[in-house]
């Protein structure tokens, strides 16, 4: 692949928890503007994988990782984890989706502006604007355009997601981790975040933890299966002209 | 038989309950019958404004009054600030060892007795600020109020770790991964989610400043006044009633702490009636 199609690079990864290996040894290259789906038994650390793209692991406790990850921003590669890194711009930058739904207890509109909140905007006319932008990117705005008021918890768990996917787009994230995003929804919400998944490709790098196959086979670009042994990787040929 | 056993334990519990109330009430009724020769001669009121002059017959509780209310506000007010920056410290902010070393420092000195305190206080606190403010013997509301601070905050400090701990990871998770700061995520995350338990934490630590004793007695100086600033000496409530009780028996002078007495309770309750409102609205 060619460095300037490559949006991340891993080399020689392992992930320590308690002293106990769960990653081995992952040097991968991910495409960019591409979805990879990542599938493996429980327990080989999938969830572990996107969480060292984010270094939202550091918070727990008796953890540690050994090698390199590298992530192209603007043309050129930085090590994410070197001391001159921030971590907030880094999260900033990578967003995240996790299984279970997780919007914060505040009402629709704060939930998608308060990243914006944290990134310190202040121009309220800006943010209004921006918010709308991400719902409408997260097919949810035409549901939730006369509500913005009303609690997140009020709505369902397919909307939560979408709420969730449009709160990590708001700071147009470069990439976007979902760690089984669809796991927790029924059949019809899972459908509309794959479509959504699928029309975010052009603006993110998207990489996906999935339990299903077939719906592997319906988004993904790029599989990378976890085992033990580390990470192998294989394209689909009918998706491969996409990049 | 099992359902014989939950109704049981049910009814176990419900008396303890009300045991616990009872005693409450009783105390309250206890202070009130034994209080009642002060009030007979419809004088209760006077008692609770007027000032405190045994030679002129007067028994009046009023600077006692303030006394309490100057310390145990002042002791809150210092408290407060410190136990909710050293449980953010504890239960966000800090790592690793730290964090680990600061919880249980914390732990320990909830078990430390008030005695303990009180004689640090004299021995670290009144001299220092005997320097500080230039004058006077150190006794004083400040000493007093600043040594009942750090009394309280343990209490408060676990009460709000706690509530800290207790917010769900989902919330925090998603400060985390959105960018956020530690501050940020305390600010508008953890800290909306723990009013309650901080609201709780406050309650416990204004009953306490109002009802220590040992603190106030040894520190505060005990001249019956009325404070007018950091540095005057005050006697609150409590220490009032421990002093008279160890000297005095049969006299109206003695029967003054069971106003005192009732005083103390109507503050503690009224203090948690005016949280409880404040949250609810």
């Amino acid at each position: 692949m060619d460095d300037d199609k490559i949006k991340i690079k891993t080399d020689s990864l392992c992930f320590f928890y308690q002293n106990r290996r769960i990653l081995e040894n992952i040097t991968a290259r991910f495409a960019e503007n591409s979805i990879t789906a990542i599938v493996g038994p429980s327990g080989t650390g999938k969830s572990t994988l996107l969480m060292t793209l984010n270094r939202l692991w550091e918070s727990i406790p008796g953890t540690r990782i050994e090698g390199k990850v590298e992530i192209r921003f603007d043309g050129r590669f930085h090590d994410i984890y070197a001391r001159s890194y921030p971590v907030t711009q880094l999260r900033r930058a990578v967003g995240m989706v996790f299984q279970i739904p997780n919007p914060l207890p505040m009402s629709i509109y704060k939930n998608i502006a308060f990243p914006l909140k944290l990134a310190g905007y202040r121009d309220k006319n800006q943010v209004a604007g921006e918010v709308e932008e991400a719902l409408k990117q997260a097919y949810l705005w035409d549901e939730v355009k006369d509500r913005l008021e009303e609690d997140a918890f009020a709505l369902s768990g397919g909307q939560q997601q979408r709420l969730c996917i449009a709160r990590a787009l708001v700071l147009k994230p470069d990439i976007l981790l979902l760690d089984e995003p669809t796991s927790s929804l029924d059949a019809t919400s899972g459908k509309m975040i794959e479509e959504l998944l699928l029309s975010l490709k052009n603006r993110c790098t998207i990489l996906v933890v999935s339990h299903y196959l077939d719906q592997v086979r319906r988004i993904a670009d790029t599989v990378a299966e976890v085992s033990d042994s580390g990470l192998s990787f294989q394209t689909f040929g009918s998706r491969r002209s996409c990049y | 038989m099992k359902k014989g056993f939950e109704t049981a334990a049910e009814k176990m519990f419900l008396l303890s309950a009300l045991l616990s109330v009872l005693v409450t009430l009783l105390i309250l009724g206890f202070m009130v019958i034994l209080g009642l020769p002060l009030m007979k001669g419809g004088h209760f009121f006077s008692l609770l404004t007027q000032g405190w002059s045994p030679r002129h017959d007067l028994y009046g509780i009023y600077p006692m009054m303030m006394g309490t209310l100057a310390i145990a506000c002042l002791g809150v007010a210092f408290a407060f600030p410190l136990s909710l920056g050293c449980a953010s410290l504890v239960s966000v902010l800090a790592k690793g060892r730290f964090a680990w070393f600061l919880r249980k420092a914390v732990q320990m000195m909830t078990g430390i007795p008030t005695v303990i305190y009180g004689f640090v206080g004299i021995f670290l606190l009144v001299p220092l600020i005997r320097e500080l403010l230039m004058g006077g013997s150190g006794m004083c509301v400040l000493s007093a109020s600043v040594m009942l601070a750090i009394l309280i905050s343990p209490t408060m400090i676990l009460f709000f770790t706690d509530s800290f701990d207790r917010v769900p990871k989902s919330y925090t998770d998603a400060a985390d991964a959105l960018g956020g700061t530690g501050v940020q995520k305390l600010v508008y995350v953890i800290l909306p989610c723990s009013r309650k338990g901080i609201l709780t934490g406050l309650i416990l630590a204004v009953g306490r400043a109002f009802g220590d004793t040992l603190i106030a007695l040894m520190l505060a100086g005990n001249a019956i006044q009325i404070p007018g600033s950091f540095s005057d000496s005050a006697r609150t409530l409590t220490a009032h009633i421990a002093l008279v009780i160890a000297a005095d028996y049969e006299s109206l002078e003695f029967r003054s702490v069971f106003a005192c007495g009732i005083v103390l309770y109507l503050f503690t309750t009224l203090t948690v009636l005016l949280l409880r409102a404040s949250e609810n609205r």
